[in-house]
């Protein structure tokens, strides 16, 4: 069965793709030629639920990786497609017209990469709000950093250090014994 | 009793309470215009009851001294720390124990603590947990919505120092520097043990009257907006805190 659909796909689009496990397809499509075998896997193949989409990072080959994820209800099937886009001009085609879903995925993708879906309704703002910086979930964005130079700290707990020894110390407590195995030293 | 507890309501409050105790006066001493004293009083019926009832209303000498004013104090104090309205509003993963700690098995209600469905009926604000800037925004808007007295409680190590979220880019650190907390409970997460120790951490320090969250507050305000202001780029407070 697995075959028979990895085969089919390979007929139809001239895509590389192979079966990364019992009930799992990998395709590697061109950015193009995403949303015909999207619209194909759904209308042709009976792949009619969309599980989800994400995005990674690969800030070394300078490039966004989107993954698509459908789902066969009857066969219990699924199909990955991947596709890469270009990281300094991120730009994806818009499938909500396919899936109504899709347009949460890709309003979260907006805010959290940055990346542009050309056509996309929706407010600007997601889950972040009056966010002046990078999109946060880029790699060169330093978290840390940012998190430091905002955020206010308590004075004394600005790293991971064990005050166990000083609370003790001040509350005249003796550490229990199950504690003692966790120590930080 | 009552003399003392009318003493600590407001004048124009006491006014009107002295009418009616006028009006109450004058019908018990004259039992055969009962039926006329029970409109409003003129003018001069007005002075002449001020002058007759004054000593009895507000004798400076007898019930405003010090003494009488700690004793109003205790009893308000005993009254506040047993009926504690916590808001129901839970920011992060910790209102989960809410549930719990108000339930059968932990009974929070025996100690006086219940749920409040707004913020102008509420005593205690809880921050359970992690608190994002965004969430942030809406806790100082509560707060401010609150009326006098009100308390702070701050729930787990994420208000604390920041817990696990120590290098995330949405979350505050030290809740203190943006609302005046009264108590924090440690932990990841605090057990309903806990937070009914908190509570009652909270009663102590408000028999005591130690917890005044909330004229620190109103007494430190350009400190807590200049942090706050810091942390919330787009700033649409009203400019004046007046309740």
């Amino acid at each position: 069965m697995q075959k028979h659909i990895l085969n089919r796909l390979k007929k139809v689009f001239k895509v590389e793709g192979d079966i990364k496990a019992p009930l799992r397809i990998k395709i590697v499509a061109d950015k193009d030629l995403v949303s015909s075998i999207l619209l194909y896997l759904k209308n042709q193949m009976g792949f009619i639920h969309l599980n989800h989409m994400s995005c990674v990072d690969w800030i070394e080959d300078n490039k966004f990786e989107l993954v698509y994820i459908v789902w066969h209800p009857e066969q219990k099937q699924t199909v990955l497609v991947h596709t890469f886009i270009d990281r300094d001009n991120p730009v994806m085609e818009n499938i909500d017209t396919i899936w109504d879903q899709a347009n949460t995925y890709e309003r979260e993708m907006r805010e959290m990469y940055g990346i542009e879906f050309p056509g996309l309704v929706g407010a600007k703002e997601f889950i972040l709000e009056d966010w002046q910086e990078m999109p946060p979930m880029r790699r060169d964005f330093d978290t840390k950093k940012y998190a430091k130079e905002t955020y206010a700290t308590r004075p004394g707990r600005e790293n991971a250090r064990d005050v166990r020894k000083e609370i003790m110390k001040r509350s005249g407590e003796e550490l229990p014994e199950f504690a003692k195995k966790y120590s930080r030293d | 009793m009552f003399e003392m507890t009318t003493l600590v309501i407001p004048t124009e409050q006491r006014r009107s309470d002295e009418e009616s105790l006028i009006t109450e006066n004058k019908m018990t001493n004259n039992p055969d215009k009962n039926i006329k004293t029970l409109g409003i009083p003129t003018e001069e019926e007005i002075k002449q009851a001020q002058i007759d009832f004054a000593p009895r209303c507000t004798s400076a000498g007898r019930v405003n001294d010090k003494e009488t004013q700690k004793m109003v104090q205790y009893i308000l104090n005993f009254a506040r720390k047993h009926s504690l309205f916590v808001l129901a509003y839970g920011t992060g993963c910790g209102a989960i124990e809410i549930p719990a700690t108000m339930t059968s098995r932990y009974d929070a209600e025996r100690f006086g603590i219940r749920g409040a469905a707004t913020p102008r009926q509420a005593d205690v604000l809880m921050i359970t947990g992690y608190l994002s800037t965004k969430t942030l925004k809406r806790v100082i808007r509560v707060y401010e919505q609150m009326q006098d007295p009100k308390y702070v409680i701050a729930f787990g190590s994420c208000t604390i120092n920041g817990g696990m979220y120590f290098d995330s880019y949405n979350t505050i650190k030290a809740l203190d520097r943006y609302l005046p907390v009264d108590v924090y409970i440690a932990g990841c997460m605090p057990r309903p043990e806990s937070v009914i120790n908190g509570f009652i951490k909270l009663q102590e320090l408000i028999q005591n009257g130690n917890a005044g969250g909330g004229k620190c507050y109103r007494d430190n305000l350009d400190w807590y907006r200049a942090n706050q202001q810091k942390v919330i780029k787009n700033w649409d407070f009203p400019d004046k805190y007046n309740w």
